[in-house]
């Protein structure tokens, strides 16, 4: 049997079903691409003001990391890809990660390879295919960025550099995924793995560059993709390099899928407990389903706080910038808009940029009842005293507190970080702490929509939680200054609170208004679930 | 003392499709009752309706003495489900689901039970949900379900997925169950010689209404007996009795004649009368099976209906 045989077949299969899927994640490259172009050009319009902005990005080390290279320059492509490479990089390479464990592991978990097997599919096929999905995704996502970039006028040879580094990601991490594929026993297991590699190769690199101990920048993959450094030193061979680097794992991907057998894998399935004395209700439930998702979300906020504590050290040299747009965004914050102390400012900006990303945690947690419900696992719940209306308090106590522990986790954290980097331990911990805390009740009122709306339309439930996040998000004071509304709009529930680290008095009256709304909407929603058909 | 599962009338409509349409049913304190029907007949829907998960349309419905719509919660701590298609949580362990789903009832779980279940049914407690078979999943429900101390057992198909010694197994263990413990067992059921083994009453349904109902030996009186025998000589005659069906005479050797016919319970007396007077030789008379009742429920009518 040729040792490709189906792979034509397979392929547009997977091709087809991407069609959904990819048209997305270009989307979402090429328009942060662009964005970023008009940003550079909005906020740095000339050369010295372009100037000035490297002199201050250079003189920190925490700042300077977040786009790589040991240094920036005063260029207006370079800019360009020092802000946003790293996204770029980072989208590509989860676009392409997921689509070969789409069509590998997942596939084969839902045992749909083991009907096509059985036809004349080789075993190689599916990988096969699933390669070149994500290498056509990759591809497409450098050639349109490039294509966009020389369209606003950047450097032709960097705009190719930098597409070429797009694409070199996607292939770095498609080829990881191919053989985390191979290793995991389930779709989970490999996506776990991938993306795991995915955050230990940017942390190396951050750390790398953040530190001067340019090992970690060169054992990490991420650091391999941004020394190509478009539009400055453009360094083709980089890319060669990763070229050998994605040939040894796909043979290593290969040759493993050629000695294993289909549905098994390199690391055995984990065996859990024989007995769980402690299982007994609702919540006990929710927080086991649950537990893992909230641990890497308070990784993932923890480790952020301590960047944005970092990055946050710039703040104190903004003074050299022009005033301008920094005197919008402190007024949008609160502030009077005049010069002088940014910090209260930046650390409002920083917890409400870590609010909208949070109040995706309670969204995933309102999809989760949904999928509960649809695979007929909660009918098996239902079953028993732990009737639907009890079953979703216990999972709407679990996501309450879930989110009030990842606000508080976050004011923690980047209170004392910031303090420990300036050296003025506690500074402003408390009060940041309190600033965090104060967020929690408008993420509860998102998740008490989203948990309405899955009360009363199940099925839209999840695209309804999004589209609330998403319009929080859009309209809030975070996202505003992308459009030019400086201080966002009295839409979103985030509006309402006052920066109470620049000294603005604090308002029972906003949270306890917040507070009850959710309390209603909740009320409403478990009625609402009381009174209509559950189950599959 | 009030029937734990009391149907009557029951309808639930899909949109335009009427799945429930009038349905009957009535299980007695301490019976197995078998459940039957094709698929689509609407036995989960009656099932989920029982659990209170779906809102009746019309009818009335009363499960254990109660209402399962309102008194949900309540009446879930004196009975125990397994539904048709068990999915369980991919992360939980097969012995997490089982105690899970025994500790939210409340009160004391027998462990004892529980672990005597487990060795039965020869199921790894340790393994993970995602990685069970279909067969696996299912004991897990089972276990759970058979190890609650509850007056009602309300089992969707239990047996699917499970290999013959474990339905084996599953049958010892319903008797048990009702003999030792007097539960009511409500059995919705494709296997009919599961049906046959463990129930003393039956309920057919079709398209959503109740075709039938009664104990076996009723529906069996009310069926035909099948009858074999072979007579010494040529027989006439047999035809024009009340009551016989399907007669088919063939040659046997020499004088012989072979004769198949069915006969209503009615007419059994009368025709083996008649055959004694045709001087018979050897006989063979099967009961009805489950199946044929099935089949004369369905067979004829569903050609008939399209």
């Amino acid at each position: 049997m040729n040792v490709l045989a189906g792979t034509r077949r397979l392929a547009r299969l997977a091709f087809r079903r991407e069609r959904t899927i990819a048209p997305w994640w270009l989307l979402a490259v090429v328009g942060l691409g662009l964005a970023m172009v008009s940003y550079i050009d909005r906020n740095m319009p000339t050369p010295s003001v372009l100037a000035t902005y490297a002199e201050t990005i250079n003189d920190n080390a925490f700042f300077r990391a977040l786009g790589g290279g040991d240094s920036v320059i005063a260029d207006r492509g370079f800019m360009t890809a020092w802000r946003s490479g790293g996204f770029l990089y980072l989208l590509t390479a989860i676009a392409a990660l997921l689509a070969v464990v789409r069509y590998t592991r997942a596939d084969e978990d839902m045992g749909r390879t083991e009907l096509l097997r059985s036809g004349l599919v080789s075993r190689f096929a599916a990988l096969t295919s699933a390669l070149l999905v994500a290498a056509t995704v990759s591809l497409v996502a450098g050639a349109l960025t490039a294509v966009a970039q020389i369209g606003v006028g950047l450097a032709p040879v960097g705009s190719v550099a930098y597409g070429a580094a797009i694409t070199a990601a996607g292939l770095v991490f498609g080829s990881i995924a191919a053989v985390a594929a191979q290793i995991g026993r389930n779709a989970r297991t490999a996506r776990a793995i991938t993306l795991f590699a995915l955050a230990i190769a940017y942390l190396l690199r951050y750390a790398g560059d953040a530190s001067g101990q340019a090992w970690m920048t060169y054992i990490s993959p991420m650091g391999w993709i941004h020394a190509v450094q478009p539009y400055r030193y453009d360094r083709w061979w980089m890319l060669a390099v990763i070229a050998g680097i994605v040939a040894v794992l796909l043979a290593i991907a290969y040759l493993l899928s050629n000695r294993r057998d289909l549905g098994e894998g390199l690391l055995p399935e984990r065996r859990g407990r024989a007995t769980a004395p402690h299982l007994r209700g609702p919540a006990g439930l929710s927080w086991r389903l649950h537990r893992g998702l909230f641990t890497k979300w308070a990784i993932g906020t923890g480790v952020f706080a301590i960047g944005a504590a970092g990055v946050g050290t710039i703040v104190p040299d903004i003074d050299a910038l022009p005033p301008d747009s920094f005197g919008l965004l402190q007024q949008g914050f609160g502030g009077d808009g005049s010069a002088g102390d940014y910090v209260n400012f930046f650390l409002w900006a920083g917890i409400l940029l870590f609010a909208h990303v949070i109040s995706i945690y309670p969204v995933l947690m309102i999809a989760r009842l949904r999928a509960e419900e649809r695979s007929g696992r909660a009918e098996l719940a239902a079953g028993t005293p732990m009737t639907r209306v009890r079953w979703a308090a216990g999972q709407l106590y679990v996501t309450a507190l879930g989110t009030a522990a990842l606000f508080a986790l976050t004011g923690l954290v980047l209170g004392f970080c910031y303090g420990l980097f300036t050296a003025e331990l506690p500074g402003p911990l408390g009060r940041v702490i309190v600033a965090a805390l104060s967020c929690v009740p408008a993420a509860w009122l998102i998740a008490a929509v989203g948990f309405l709306a899955y009360a009363l339309t199940p099925r839209y439930a999840v695209p309804i939680s999004w589209a609330v996040w998403a319009w929080t998000a859009v309209l809030g004071k975070i996202a505003g200054p992308l459009y030019n509304v400086w201080g966002g709009t009295p839409l979103e529930p985030f509006h309402y609170l006052p920066n109470t680290l620049a000294g603005e008095p604090f308002s029972p009256s906003t949270i306890l208004t917040t507070v009850v709304l959710a309390a209603v909407l909740v009320c409403a929603g478990l009625t609402a679930l009381r009174h209509r058909d559950f189950g599959r | 003392m009030t029937d734990p599962v009391s149907v009557s009338g029951l309808v639930k409509t899909f949109g335009t499709t009427r799945a429930l349409d009038g349905l009957d049913l009535s299980v007695k304190p301490g019976e197995v009752h078998g459940f039957l029907g094709p698929n689509g007949a609407g036995k989960s829907t009656t099932i989920r309706i029982l659990l209170g998960l779906l809102h009746a349309d019309a009818g009335t419905v009363r499960l254990l003495g109660g209402d399962p719509w309102r008194d949900a919660t309540e009446l879930h701590r004196r009975m125990a489900y397994v539904p048709g298609d068990v999915t369980l949580w991919p992360g939980l362990s097969g012995g997490e689901v089982i105690d899970l789903l025994l500790q939210v009832r409340g009160g004391r779980v027998n462990t004892s039970r529980r672990d005597e279940l487990i060795e039965r049914f020869d199921l790894d407690p340790r393994t993970k949900g995602r990685a069970y078979s279909k067969g696996n999943r299912q004991k897990v429900a089972l276990i759970a379900a058979l190890a609650s101390d509850v007056e009602l057992l309300i089992l969707d198909e239990p047996t699917s997925g499970l290999d013959p010694l474990m339905e084996i197994v599953f049958r010892e263990v319903v008797r048990e169950e009702q003999e030792h413990n007097g539960r009511t067992v409500l059995l919705s059921s494709h296997i009919l010689a599961e049906v046959e083994a463990l129930c003393e009453r039956v309920t057919i349904i079709r398209d959503g209404r109740t075709v039938d109902t009664g104990s076996l030996a009723e529906m069996r009186y009310l069926t035909r007996t099948s009858i074999r025998a072979e007579l010494s000589g040529p027989v006439a005659g047999l035809a024009d009795l009340e009551g016989v069906h399907d007669l088919r005479i063939d040659g046997g050797t020499g004088d012989d004649t072979v004769v198949n016919f069915d006969v209503d319970a009615a007419a059994l007396g009368s025709a083996l009368r008649f055959l004694d007077s045709q001087g018979v030789r050897a006989l063979t008379s099967s009961p009805p099976t489950l199946e044929e009742l099935f089949l004369r429920h369905y067979g004829g009518t569903t050609e008939a209906a399209r």
